[in-house]
C-alpha cells in the first residue's frame, strides 16, 4: 500500500514542463507574463486615475450587456454593449466625438467585453482607455455606483 | 470491506473510466489554452498571471495523468495525482459558489462557451454549482479507491495433474 512519492511528484512535475513546452513550441501558446485579456495597443487604467478622468469629463462606456447598465453603472456611464455594439455605436457617435476622453468597463475578472469595445472604438478611430478590472476595482477603490434603475 | 468493492473487474472499470474522463478534459484545454486562461481567471481565486500558469500547466497533468491509468502504469500515484487536482478543484468551486460568483462555463471539459441554442446539456451542468461540487466528490471518492484499495486476487485456476 506505499506510495512511491517521487512518481507523484514526477507526473506533476513532468505535466507541468510538457505544459509550457507546448505554450512555447505549437504556435497555439499566449503570454504567460501579463493577462490573456490585453493585447497590443490596449491603453488600461486603474480605478482611480478613471476617476481622475470622469471628473475632468471623460465618457464611461459601459460593455456590458444592457440589462446590467440599466441595473447600476458608472455614474454618468453610457451603454455600448459588445453585443449589440454596431447598433448602440450608431446612436453614441455624436457623445463619442464630443468626449474629452472614453474609458470603457465592463464587470472585471475575466470579462473580456471591454477590450473588445476598446478595439472597435479604435478601429474607428476612437482612442478608448479600458478601466482594469471594471466594476469590481472601482468599487475596491471606494468609488460609487449608480444604482438608480433605467429603463 | 464489501467484496463487490475489491472486485478486480470493477477495479479495471473504474480505473479506466477515470483516466479516460481525466484524458477526455484535458483536450479542449490544450487546444485552446488561452480560452482556458479566461475561464481560470473568471473563478477569481488567482489574479490573471497565475490564471495563465495554470490553463498552461494544469491539462497536461491530467492528460499524463489519465494516460497512466488507462495504461496502468503507476497507478496509485496517478490515482493520487487525480485526487489531488479534484481536492483544489473542490476547494475552488467551494469558495466561488460561497461567495457567489456566476462563472456560467466552469471550464471542467470544454472551454467553448454555453451559447448553444441546444437546451443539452442544461447550463446548470456546465457552471460552477452544486453539480460539479458532487460531480467531483464522486470521482475524488473514485480516485481514492483506485489508489487504496486493491483489488482482490482473482483464484488461481486448479494446478493440472
Amino acid at each position: 500500500m506505499s506510495v512511491n512519492w517521487k512518481r507523484f511528484i514526477l507526473i506533476l512535475v513532468t505535466g507541468a514542463a510538457a505544459g509550457l513546452a507546448w505554450n512555447a513550441a505549437s504556435g497555439r501558446g499566449f503570454a504567460l507574463g501579463r493577462s490573456v485579456l490585453v493585447q497590443a495597443g490596449d491603453e488600461l487604467v486603474e480605478a482611480r486615475d478613471a476617476k481622475r478622468l470622469l471628473d475632468r469629463g471623460a465618457l464611461f462606456l459601459d460593455a456590458r450587456p444592457r440589462d446590467f447598465w440599466r441595473m447600476n453603472r458608472i455614474p454618468g456611464a453610457l451603454s455600448l454593449p459588445e453585443d449589440d455594439f454596431d447598433r448602440a455605436f450608431a446612436s453614441l457617435e455624436g457623445p463619442l466625438r464630443r468626449a474629452n476622453g472614453i474609458v470603457v468597463y465592463c464587470s472585471g475578472f475575466g470579462c473580456d467585453a471591454s477590450h473588445i469595445v476598446a478595439r472597435k472604438l479604435r478601429e474607428r478611430g476612437f482612442i478608448a482607455a479600458i478601466l482594469n478590472e471594471g466594476i469590481p476595482a472601482w468599487e475596491d477603490a471606494g468609488l460609487p455606483l449608480d444604482s438608480v434603475p433605467r429603463s | 470491506m464489501n467484496p463487490l468493492a475489491r472486485h478486480p473487474r470493477l477495479a479495471l472499470v473504474l480505473r479506466v473510466l477515470l483516466g479516460a474522463f481525466f484524458i477526455y478534459a484535458s483536450l479542449d484545454k490544450i487546444w485552446n489554452p488561452a480560452a482556458f486562461a479566461k475561464i481560470v481567471y473568471q473563478w477569481q481565486v488567482v489574479g490573471p498571471v497565475p490564471s495563465n500558469l495554470v490553463a498552461v500547466t494544469l491539462p497536461w497533468v491530467e492528460l499524463l495523468a489519465g494516460a497512466l491509468l488507462l495504461a496502468g502504469a503507476w497507478k496509485r500515484e496517478s490515482a493520487l495525482v487525480v485526487a489531488l487536482l479534484l481536492v483544489v478543484f473542490l476547494v475552488a468551486a467551494g469558495s466561488v459558489v460561497a461567495r457567489g460568483i456566476d462563472v456560467e462555463n466552469c471550464g471542467c471539459v470544454s472551454v467553448t462557451q454555453a451559447e448553444s441554442a441546444s437546451s443539452w446539456p442544461p447550463s446548470w451542468t456546465k457552471g460552477v454549482g452544486w453539480f460539479l461540487v458532487s460531480r467531483n466528490l464522486v470521482l475524488l471518492g473514485v480516485a481514492l479507491a483506485v489508489a487504496f484499495v486493491p483489488p482482490r486476487k482473482s483464484p488461481s485456476p486448479p494446478a493440472s495433474r
